[in-house]
């Protein structure tokens, strides 16, 4: 499904990314874990050719994306979803016209725009959050708006630059929630980025170890599920003072 | 209403006429070239969308040049050229040219400015979408940068306003101009804070509505 091939990037002197190989199979979660700088991001945006690497190859959905015309290129990427930490919706858009944007780009037919709006809202729980604008939402709902967006174009792959980093514990889970369906039911490949070692844990079922532009290891894993999160005070608590002793005031 | 301002209503409507004339000229500039200079600055820069070294310097000389002309002398060294394209360096019509060079300069400048505030990342969602440089522009950068273009748009026709009160020196005429004839050369104190007046409501017509469609339009 991805393949990238010999795959080098430079910013200006410094190799971001070094001569990294690596296949990403069809219907996996794939995880792409490292410490902070060790070139996750970029690696993942080689694979949409946000980054154009300086050498090595790319290849998405059986296109070699590193040969394409830029026309091409961008035909391609419509078959590509993307989401981001910072989420990155236009604020001067409603949440339709964020999700709707996405299908104008692809020439969808203008008289079906609206259903498929719609049900990609639907599809994340948010049909009745049309009108409201990006201020309006929390967190959440923004990377839920976002994975709308990069759904609409029933894209074979999804790419995800920590999606869940800035987003409180409770929400990270319903995100993740949210990326499985789109695996299971829709057949989406994924790709997440994340320093969180949980978030790896819990739906991926391969992993990329990643450090100083190389890759470390690669690792097939059982992925261990969600975690329910408890949020109540009284499991702070019991947290709070699970090793040492209780002091009352 | 006063009787100075009765005894001279047909040359002050005139006045007025004039700068409209000299400051729409310079508003249409603004919008229909700055406006793109403005957007190519910003898309040429190191590391935007169509990076080019060469268009980047050549418009940011450009406008840094016109920027730094005190005004008086722009429209002086800009003789010849008014005269090679209006036919005559002298008038309203005249006036309108050296205005609409600084009015490019200006707006653009502030056109750039909106742009890039526009955070990386929409620009980035953008392109990943398979937006074409055409579609990022119209679809997400005005769209994010609205509110800033609108109040860079005002800010700029209240500068075309002050702009304008110097073209009496090519006979541009307008409400400046004619406060300075009528009031200060002619002793007629009166007539030109009258003048003054009708310029300080303009202005603040201006800002208001300005302000006013800026925060409208703006969501973020
Ligand atoms: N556009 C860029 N210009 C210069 N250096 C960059 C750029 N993007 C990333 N880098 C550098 O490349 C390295 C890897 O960055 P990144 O892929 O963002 O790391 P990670 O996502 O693993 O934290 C970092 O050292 C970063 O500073
Ligand atoms: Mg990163």
């Amino acid at each position: 499904m991805i393949k990238l091939h010999q795959v080098s990037k430079n910013f200006s002197q410094f190799q971001a990314i070094k001569s990294v190989s690596l296949v990403i199979n069809k219907g996996e979660i794939h995880g792409i874990i490292g410490a902070s700088g060790a070139g996750k991001s970029t690696l993942l945006r080689l694979m949409n050719l946000l980054e154009s690497p300086d050498d090595g190859e790319v290849e998405v959905n059986d296109q070699k994306l590193t040969s394409l015309s830029s026309i091409d290129l961008r035909q391609a990427r419509k078959s590509i979803g993307m989401i981001f930490q910072h989420f990155n919706l236009v604020a001067n858009k409603t949440v339709f016209e964020n999700v709707a944007v996405s299908l104008e780009l692809a020439n969808y037919p203008k008289k079906e725009r609206r259903n498929r709006v719609m049900e990609c809202l639907q599809f994340v729980g948010l049909e009745t959050f049309m009108e409201k604008y990006p201020s309006q939402l929390s967190g959440g709902e923004k990377q839920r708006v976002a994975i709308a967006r990069a759904l609409a174009n029933n894209p074979q792959v999804l790419l995800c630059d920590e999606p869940t980093s800035s987003l409180d514990p409770n929400t990270t889970a319903e995100i993740l929630g949210v990326l499985e369906n789109v695996n299971k039911s829709l057949g989406v490949t994924i790709v997440i980025v994340s320093h969180e070692m949980e978030v790896i844990k819990s739906i991926c079922n391969r992993v990329t170890v990643m450090t100083d532009g190389e890759i470390y290891e690669e690792v097939s894993i059982e992925p261990k599920g969600i975690q329910d999160i408890d949020d109540s005070p009284k499991r702070f608590v019991e947290q709070l003072t699970k090793d040492g002793e209780m002091h009352h005031a | 209403m006063p009787e100075i301002l009765v005894q001279y209503e047909a040359e002050i409507w005139g006045a007025i006429g004039e700068t409209f004339v000299m400051v729409g000229v310079s508003i249409f500039a603004a919008v229909l070239i700055g406006l793109p200079v403005g957007t190519l600055l910003f898309l040429c820069r190191k590391g935007q969308m169509i990076e080019n070294k060469f268009v980047f310097s050549t418009l940011n000389l450009f406008v840094n040049i016109i920027r730094s002309f005190p005004f008086l002398l722009l429209v002086v060294f800009l003789i010849p050229f008014t005269r090679f394209i209006i036919g005559t360096a002298i008038g309203t019509a005249a006036a309108t040219i050296p205005l609409s060079i600084i009015a490019i300069a200006h707006y653009s400048r502030l056109v750039e400015q909106s742009l890039l505030d526009v955070p990386r990342g929409v620009m980035e969602a953008a392109i990943s979408m398979g937006a074409s440089v055409k579609e990022v522009i119209f679809k997400f950068l005005y769209v994010e940068a609205r509110s800033g273009l609108v109040l860079g748009l005002t800010t700029s026709i209240i500068s075309f306003i002050s702009y304008s009160t110097i073209m009496g020196v090519v006979g541009g005429g307008g409400i400046g101009d004619f406060a300075i004839r009528y009031g200060y050369q002619q002793f007629k104190t009166d007539l030109m804070i009258y003048m003054i007046i009708i310029m300080v409501i303009l202005v603040q017509l201006i800002q208001f509505t300005g302000t006013t469609v800026s925060r409208m339009i703006d969501k973020r």
